[in-house]
């Protein structure tokens, strides 16, 4: 009986992993092809890495792309994981009725497609370029400001401060700790797998980001890796070897992401609170 | 605990450095673009690097002004929604000085941002384009594109196939549409290969069909949709459901399937665009065993075989910059015949400047096409085009049309189809 | 809930220390209601500006028509274009169809999912968790270029399906109405069961082993666990990740311009889709294609306030 279980449970994973990872392996050996096999679907790798690589490498400035991608993901990420953690436990801790209205205005902000409010926002980023160049468009922080502080992160982390045993809190405060010090000193370190779980999301979504990045963007060595991808199908005879190459790549950073911070999702963090 | 501070920390300031370095590029780029707004250089937005961007290296190279030319590649789609957020929002910051819009879409532009383009009425001279780009680039009695790359169709065929079932290109010359169909299936029958692709949601091969014989989705006027009582359109929908019941077309769903087909060997003719020259020679194996010819034309009087298919042109936005940039124009693609004679020998692009295709660089060989003059072949196809005005809504019309197609192909008497999508498209289009 | 209130908290406390805890509060009660909007202060500003400034533009927009730059204001007309619309109510139907369907399905497996791969016991758990969450950094053209090719007409599902009797003549799945809906399903839920597993993951780690262990005792099998502990202990991620699936599948766009690009017909355009189609594709009216993202607000308002309701929360 219990074999059997682990029979199933086994053939039930494997079969969605394979479900799953299958265009993901068809991705990686797509590289190996030519253009021409590419669009056929073929299965098998081919010998033509090398020179797709090169032709990739000779054509496109990927490195930069790749740097102004991980600059713009990296300090995303982090301000995401400071504000919305910040403003979920502000939320959920020191709830009031005040708050509680706020934070449901604030869900609203996540319920309308980007495409109907980016008129504006590229209207109010015009405005002040002249004034303030460095907010201004084409500027780092025109591309990070609007995608850094989401209310969906805040909403993820208020729901996870829910399971977070609010005595904790309280002990804290008798230790004679402010309440910033509560929050960097324990709810901080208690909610690692929860720090991981958003690292990873914000990170990816900051990644692929396209549309805003795209119109905000100018300058071509300012351009970020969807970006640049995107570029490499405009041609009416693309070469999908080529493309597959950088599309790879560009997967690659997300894919180690997840694989470094999954690490943290180990059954029984609780409890690791006194370090 | 404590590590996981120190990982804190250095994260937070391997942002702060990422920050500060980023920055200082900032600084940089700002005070660089600073400059520009004197004039002293102009920027240009242009899609595919093979080609349109190739063609601005040249013209770059031919251009001998102070203006220092910045040349950007973007993709097609992400021009357009760069423009239109850029354009609707009012602000000129960020946007180029030299645009290249598709024709099929160059409306929609002129008449959406009335103010945002510099007329070019007074620099280049409209007669020396081919007459049919025309229509599409002005508006309101005002020259604003400078007629570029020639969309001009031709039926790509293979001659082996062909041969196999007792054709010659020759046999394929000047035809029918209905006659193509009836090749086709003694094609299919000898060599069991389909006649072409065919993709229910791209009816590019409608737009070819209907242009062959002077029409459009839309009246003279360019917004009035003209699909009720439109004949041409109507028998091209007829010949599209012909083809389908002949089952001589194989059924694709996206480009990289289209041009995987022919690349494969899949099909026995491609009718399109004379840029998909460059995609046909991929598939170097397959020298030789090409020839291009004629489109063939709705079986309808005052039809001709010469249609199109995309091709775009140039366009000066109404910034700071414009007398310079439309001076560039000037200079290269709105005058300059040797620039023309370098695009079709380094890059096989085929424009519509007509003084240019006396030059010797069209009258080249091609072996890929069994010696074929191709570019001379298509350059005379390009004259015999007849010209109409694409207007306003080719794309948002094409969408309804998709549907209606469906509706055909599934049985519903035409008549009835065409005044489902001539009602919706003027509830939708107003 | 099982989440202990500070009430209760305070009581838990060692009588030696609650004196300094009341006097503590006594003194600070101002100051920590103040304290508490400072952790949300920034953001609430940062919102503001970045979200709802643009929003009400966009709210005054929906009142407005025109090409491009020339918009002027014109009432509801917008609104009443809507309804007759054809374009805009397929593309309504077929984003409730994939809502209804395809947003439970997602929840279901991705906690299945979730629950087996957080089994410390369980061998290869680094792989399949990676394996499962693959499809959502799997690059869009990479993944459209294989459904299509498995969804062919001579593709390996119709292979399949043949070759074990399933069917007797193939089917053009992508240029059929209803097949195209379904594998347009299949599609969102592969590419984001991955995406909410590691929501269930990540919480799964603050549930307190203890209770498990209580319940194992008392003899309950893996099947109450999961009903009696994991689905009331997730209670808030669930509300979490089915309130954000609900925004993203009522904002498709990537897997359908993709995989079908709204055909055959119209038959799975989506709402974003349709507004992306008014704003970029067609000549632009960017005040009806506000009007229709309002719509999406506006069912997504509601949709949300049900699920709260049903989640139990007080609001």
């Amino acid at each position: 009986m219990k074999n059997l279980k682990r029979i199933f449970i086994y053939t039930f994973l494997s079969l969605a992993a394979l479900v799953s990872i299958f265009p993901f392996l068809w991705m990686l050996v797509s590289i190996t092809n030519k253009s021409v096999d590419v669009t056929q679907g073929r299965l098998l790798p081919g010998s033509h890495l090398v020179e797709n690589m090169k032709t990739l490498f000779e054509t496109v400035d990927i490195i930069p792309a790749l740097t102004n991608s991980a600059i713009i993901a990296v300090i995303t990420t982090l301000l995401t994981l400071l504000l919305a953690s910040l403003a979920g436990y502000g939320f959920e801790i020191h709830r009031s009725k005040g708050k509680d209205i706020v934070f449901n205005i604030l869900l609203l902000s996540m319920m309308i497609p980007f495409a109907a409010i980016m008129v504006p926002l590229y209207r109010m980023f015009g405005s002040i370029s002249d004034t303030a160049p460095l907010f201004g468009i084409d500027s780092l922080a025109a591309v990070i400001l609007p995608t850094a502080t989401t209310a969906f992160f805040i909403f993820f982390f208020r729901q996870n401060t829910k399971m977070f045993p609010k005595d904790l809190v309280e002990a804290g405060r008798i230790d004679g700790l402010s309440e910033i010090g509560v929050f960097f000193r324990i709810y901080m370190p208690t909610m690692k797998t929860t720090y991981a779980a958003a690292a990873i999301i914000s990170f990816m979504n900051s990644w692929n980001n396209y549309l805003w990045p795209l119109v905000i963007l100018q300058s071509p060595e300012k351009r970020t890796i969807p970006l640049l991808i995107s570029n490499l199908g405009s041609s009416y005879s693309p070469d999908y070897g080529v493309i597959m190459s950088a599309i790879v790549i560009a997967t690659l950073p997300t894919a180690l992401v997840f694989f470094l911070m999954q690490k943290h999702f180990v059954a029984g963090m609780m409890g690791s609170v006194k370090g | 605990m404590k590590k996981f501070y120190l990982m804190f920390a250095l994260l937070i300031s391997l942002a702060v450095l990422a920050a500060c370095s980023s920055g200082d590029d900032e600084a940089n780029g700002a005070s660089g673009s600073e400059g520009s707004s004197g004039a002293d250089s102009i920027t240009a937005w242009a899609w595919d690097p093979a080609f349109n961007i190739a063609a601005l290296e040249k013209a770059k190279e031919a251009y001998d002004g102070d203006v220092e030319v910045k040349i950007i590649e973007n993709a097609q789609d992400d021009i357009i929604q760069k423009l239109n957020t850029g354009l609707s929002s009012g602000t000129t910051k960020g946007m180029p000085n030299i645009v290249l819009i598709e024709d099929y879409r160059a409306q929609s532009f002129l008449q959406a941002y009335p103010d945002a383009f510099y007329p070019l009425t007074d620099v280049i001279n409209s007669d020396d384009f081919a007459d049919y780009k025309i229509a599409t680039t002005s508006f309101d009695g005002e020259q604003y594109g400078l007629p570029f790359d020639s969309g001009v169709a031709g039926l790509y065929v293979r001659t082996d196939y062909l041969e196999e079932a007792g054709y010659t290109p020759e046999d394929l010359t000047n035809i029918t549409w209905d006659e193509y169909i009836e090749i086709g299936k003694a094609v299919k029958e000898a060599t069991g290969k389909n006649m072409l692709t065919l993709d229910p949601n791209d009816l590019g091969q409608i737009r070819m069909m209907i242009q062959t014989n002077g029409s459009w989705y839309v009246d003279e006027d360019g917004s009035t949709p003209n699909l009720e009582g439109n004949e041409s359109l109507a028998k091209a929908f007829e010949t599209y459901k012909k083809m389908m019941d002949a089952d001589i077309g194989k059924i694709v769903s996206d480009w990289s399937q289209f041009v995987g087909a022919f690349n494969s060997g899949d099909v026995a003719s491609v009718p399109t665009g004379n840029w998909i020259t460059p995609s046909i020679k991929q598939a170097e194996d397959q020298s030789g065993k090409w020839a291009v010819v004629p489109m063939p034309r709705l079986d309808m009087e005052g039809a001709v075989n010469a249609s199109n298919l995309g091709g775009s042109s140039w366009y000066v936005l109404n910034v700071d910059g414009k007398e310079e940039a439309a001076d560039f124009m000037l200079q290269t693609f709105g005058s300059n015949v040797d620039l023309y004679q370098t695009l079709v020998k380094d890059i096989g692009a085929l424009g519509t400047y007509s003084a240019a295709a006396e030059g010797d660089a069209y009258a080249v060989e091609d072996e890929f096409f069994g010696g074929q003059q191709l570019l001379a072949d298509l350059s005379t196809w390009t004259d015999e085009i007849p010209g109409v005005n694409y207007g306003l809504h080719t794309y948002a019309i094409e969408d309804i049309l998709v549907t209606g197609m469906q509706d055909y192909l599934n049985g519903t008497e035409l008549t009835k189809v065409l005044e489902n999508v001539q009602a919706q498209a003027e509830a939708q289009l107003k | 809930m099982n989440q202990p209130s500070s009430e209760k908290s305070k009581l838990d406390l060692p009588v030696s220390l609650r004196y300094k805890e009341t006097k503590r509060e006594k003194t600070g009660v101002f100051f920590k209601k103040k304290v508490g909007w400072l952790f949300v202060i920034v953001s609430v500003i940062a919102i503001t500006i970045f979200n709802f400034y643009p929003m009400v533009q966009a709210f005054l927009l929906s009142f407005q028509s025109g090409m491009g730059g020339n918009l002027e204001y014109t009432g509801l007309d917008n609104w009443q274009r809507l309804f007759s619309d054809p374009t805009f109510i397929a593309a309504l139907t077929n984003t409730s169809i994939y809502l209804l369907i395809q947003v439970p399905l997602m929840i279901v497996l991705a906690l299945i999912f979730s629950v087996l791969l957080n089994d410390p016991k369980l061998k290869f758990r680094g792989f399949f968790r990676i394996a499962i969450f693959l499809p959502c950094v799997t690059s869009l053209v990479a993944y459209s270029v294989i459904f299509k090719y498995l969804f062919g007409v001579d593709g390996i599902i119709n292979q399949f399906l043949l070759n074990f009797g399933f069917i007797s003549e193939t089917i053009n799945f992508l240029a059929d109405p209803f097949w195209a809906k379904v594998v347009i399903i299949l599609a969102i839920t592969w590419r984001w069961t991955g995406y909410n597993m590691i929501f269930y993951l990540a919480a799964l780690q603050n549930v307190d082993k203890s209770i498990y262990e209580a319940a194992k005792i008392d003899g309950a099998n893996a099947f109450q666990q999961f009903f009696q502990i994991t689905i009331p202990m997730l209670k808030p991620i669930i509300l979490f990740t089915s309130i954000t699936s609900t925004i993203g599948t009522l904002q498709i766009f990537d897997e359908i311009v993709n995989i079908t690009n709204g055909g055959p017909g119209n038959s799975t355009i989506s709402i974003s889709q349709y507004i992306y189609n008014l704003s970029f594709e067609y000549t632009p009216d960017f005040g009806y294609a506000s009007t229709v993202s309002y719509v999406i607000v506006i069912l997504v308002v509601i949709l949300s306030i049900l699920q709260f309701r049903v989640a139990g929360e007080k609001k």
